[in-house]
């Protein structure tokens, strides 16, 4: 028990000791986008590490939950860590349907459906004026005073944003933490190997595909709302772009499909330099998404955190092996 | 009846484009089973090229097709060759997300290199619509659209009449079958997949004229292309041609008759329809 809970609270620790050692805020900054981008990998990685679904839809479901956020603070002066969560629902309910229809299909088929269904929600948001603004979208100026626990927030500083998103990277990886070891992770593994297989043993397919859907959904959606209390902006372009989806992908790609950490370690690897090119050249950051990606299928289809695993075992059993020798 | 006839030929010259990019995606999946998502980043590259061969050598756009057509194919057969062929084992969704990632690559490098600037290519000649019989035919649409008939009408000799054409159609058809019949199933694998992407840019030249350009274009285009293909059947040259065309003619029709703000969304709920009801696509000859 004491081994699963030491990394858990390694990483606490040291979450919680970042802020104090950065040396300036672009660093906590970048600290904060590899959190979030730790929670929308997670997020991504439930259903297509674990089920093996390959979406390309889950912009829309960031985008749903980052205008539920905006809408509710600006029309309802709803404050964002009421938003977040319930743009987290929204994205989840909205999930629903879309899992119904896309899950009829299986592989490619299924990313193409996910990627028109996107496309689909964009173009609402662009002409679904009276709700969403168009194309303009909607910009926080000033945020009200609010308080948390009695504490009044400081809206300029980082530091908020830094332990939201540390709590919500924690929460994505949790959550993968408990998918792995539930019932359901199971029956996702056993579709992503063989789907007629599992559906021959009586696991209802289309159940644990939408369910976990619903959970991969409401983990994007948790993070479109951060995004929009974060850059207090949010329009079609910013937060339903398909890039959005794609580096959801990467991210659990890179990192290591299937696994807890691998998410993290994506983020790490890839907003760090994703962050530093956009900081220095302002375009072309997705250069090295790009290019990342197709290293890893190539030469590490496993992930980094996939082959850091394993090497790690192969040189305990190795060490172990001296010792019992 | 005027605005109908009209609409429906405006449809059918960019139908008749969008046929040639979703032939280029159709021939490659069938023979290979992958779905290139970088395909629509192949019909920028040939705008672009549209665009500098103006620009920087004063060649005529619709002539620089002579270039940039064996330039692609050439780039094409590379890109299978050293980096797409490895990958082909690994399965269809490893070689979906490897040209995820190929696409987002070349798409940034371009963002990186020209800049996200909306350009346009002016012609010296075909500044006013030609009319026959009362509709208005844009000229350089119009050039075109001759030219991908002529591309498409060259290209289904050579796939019916020639070996190499032969070749290509029976694996598609069965790939274990064609290797066992004596075909070269690796060079048929290259040469289509050069034959795909000169289509795109092909494709791409002779677009340029009629659109703006910029280096992200092709995300939209690809999104397109797949309704095109998927509307024909996966696979099907015939069905993409077909499909070409009707999403031409229903976004075109659409944007008068249903609004003009969601033409687009018409051919993606199309899309949805024919995945779920009809995955063979509508003519039923697809795989």
């Amino acid at each position: 028990m004491t081994r699963r809970l030491a990394p858990w609270v390694a990483g606490v620790v040291a979450l919680a000791a970042l802020p104090a050692i950065v040396p300036n805020s672009f660093y906590l900054h970048v600290a904060i986008m590899i959190l979030m981008w730790t929670l929308l990998g997670s997020a991504w990685n439930l259903l297509g590490g674990f089920a093996g679904q390959v979406s390309f839809g889950h912009a829309a479901l960031f985008g749903i939950g980052a205008y539920v956020t905006m809408i509710l603070f600006l029309k309802a002066g709803l404050a964002p860590w009421w938003g977040i969560p319930l743009g987290g629902l929204a994205a989840a309910l909205v999930s629903l349907p879309i899992g119904l229809v896309c899950f009829r299909l299986r592989g490619p088929y299924f990313s193409l459906a996910t990627l028109a269904v996107a496309e689909i929600v964009k173009l609402v948001a662009l002409n679904w004026e009276t709700v969403t603004n168009g194309s303009v979208g909607f910009l926080i100026t000033t945020f009200p005073p609010v308080r948390f626990f009695g504490l009044a927030v400081d809206w300029e500083s980082k530091l908020p944003f830094y332990a939201l998103a540390a709590l919500l990277a924690l929460g994505g990886l949790a959550a993968t933490a408990w998918l792995q070891t539930s019932r359901l992770g199971a029956y996702l593994i056993a579709i992503r190997e063989n789907e007629e297989a599992a559906e021959a043993v009586g696991i209802d397919t289309v159940r644990a595909k939408v369910l976990t859907f619903a959970l991969s959904a409401f983990l994007a959606g948790l993070g479109g709302g951060f995004y929009a209390a974060y850059f207090r902006y949010v329009d079609p372009d910013a937060v339903l772009n398909i890039n959005l989806s794609m580096e959801m992908v990467f991210i659990a790609m890179v990192g290591g499909l299937g696994t807890v950490a691998g998410p993290l370690v994506g983020a790490v690897f890839l907003t760090t330099v994703g962050e530093s090119v956009r900081e220095r050249f302002q375009v072309g950051h997705l250069i090295f998404y790009g290019l990342f990606m197709m290293l890893a299928i190539r030469y590490m289809p496993e992930g980094i955190w996939g082959r850091a695993r394993r090497l790690l075992a192969a040189l305990r059993a190795r060490v172990l092996g001296h010792v019992a020798a | 009846m005027e605005t109908f006839a009209q609409s429906l030929t405006s449809g059918l010259l960019t139908g008749a484009l969008y046929a040639m990019i979703g032939i280029g995606l159709t021939v490659v999946f069938g023979v290979m089973r992958i779905i290139n998502l970088a395909h629509g980043e192949m019909v920028m590259l040939g705008m672009f090229g549209a665009f500098w061969g103006q620009s920087l050598w004063k060649l005529d756009p619709f002539l620089s097709l002579l270039l940039w057509a064996p330039v692609m194919f050439v780039g094409g057969m590379l890109v299978y060759r050293f980096l797409l062929r490895k990958i082909i084992p690994g399965g269809e969704l490893n070689t979906l997300l490897y040209t995820a990632g190929l696409s987002l690559l070349i798409a940034n490098l371009a963002l990186f290199a020209w800049t996200g600037d909306y350009r346009t290519i002016n012609l010296s000649y075909g500044q006013e619509p030609v009319r026959p019989f009362g509709i208005s035919i844009a000229v350089p649409l119009a050039i075109a659209f001759v030219v991908a008939l002529a591309i498409t009408g060259a290209l289904w000799l050579f796939l019916s009449r020639t070996d190499l054409g032969r070749a290509i159609r029976a694996t598609s058809q069965n790939r274990e079958a064609a290797l066992l019949m004596g075909v070269d199933v690796e060079r048929v694998a290259t040469v289509t997949f050069g034959l795909g992407t000169a289509l795109a840019g092909a494709a791409g030249v002779l677009l340029a004229p009629s659109l703006y350009l910029y280096p992200t274009v092709g995300e939209l285009l690809i999104v397109k292309c797949f309704v095109v293909v998927v509307l024909g059947g996966l696979g099907s040259v015939p069905g993409a041609i077909a499909g070409g065309l009707l999403l031409g003619v229903v976004e075109s029709l659409g944007a008068v008759y249903v609004s003009s703000t969601y033409k687009d969304g018409i051919g993606f709920v199309l899309f949805l329809g024919v995945l779920l009801y009809r995955p063979s696509g509508l003519f039923g000859v697809g795989k």
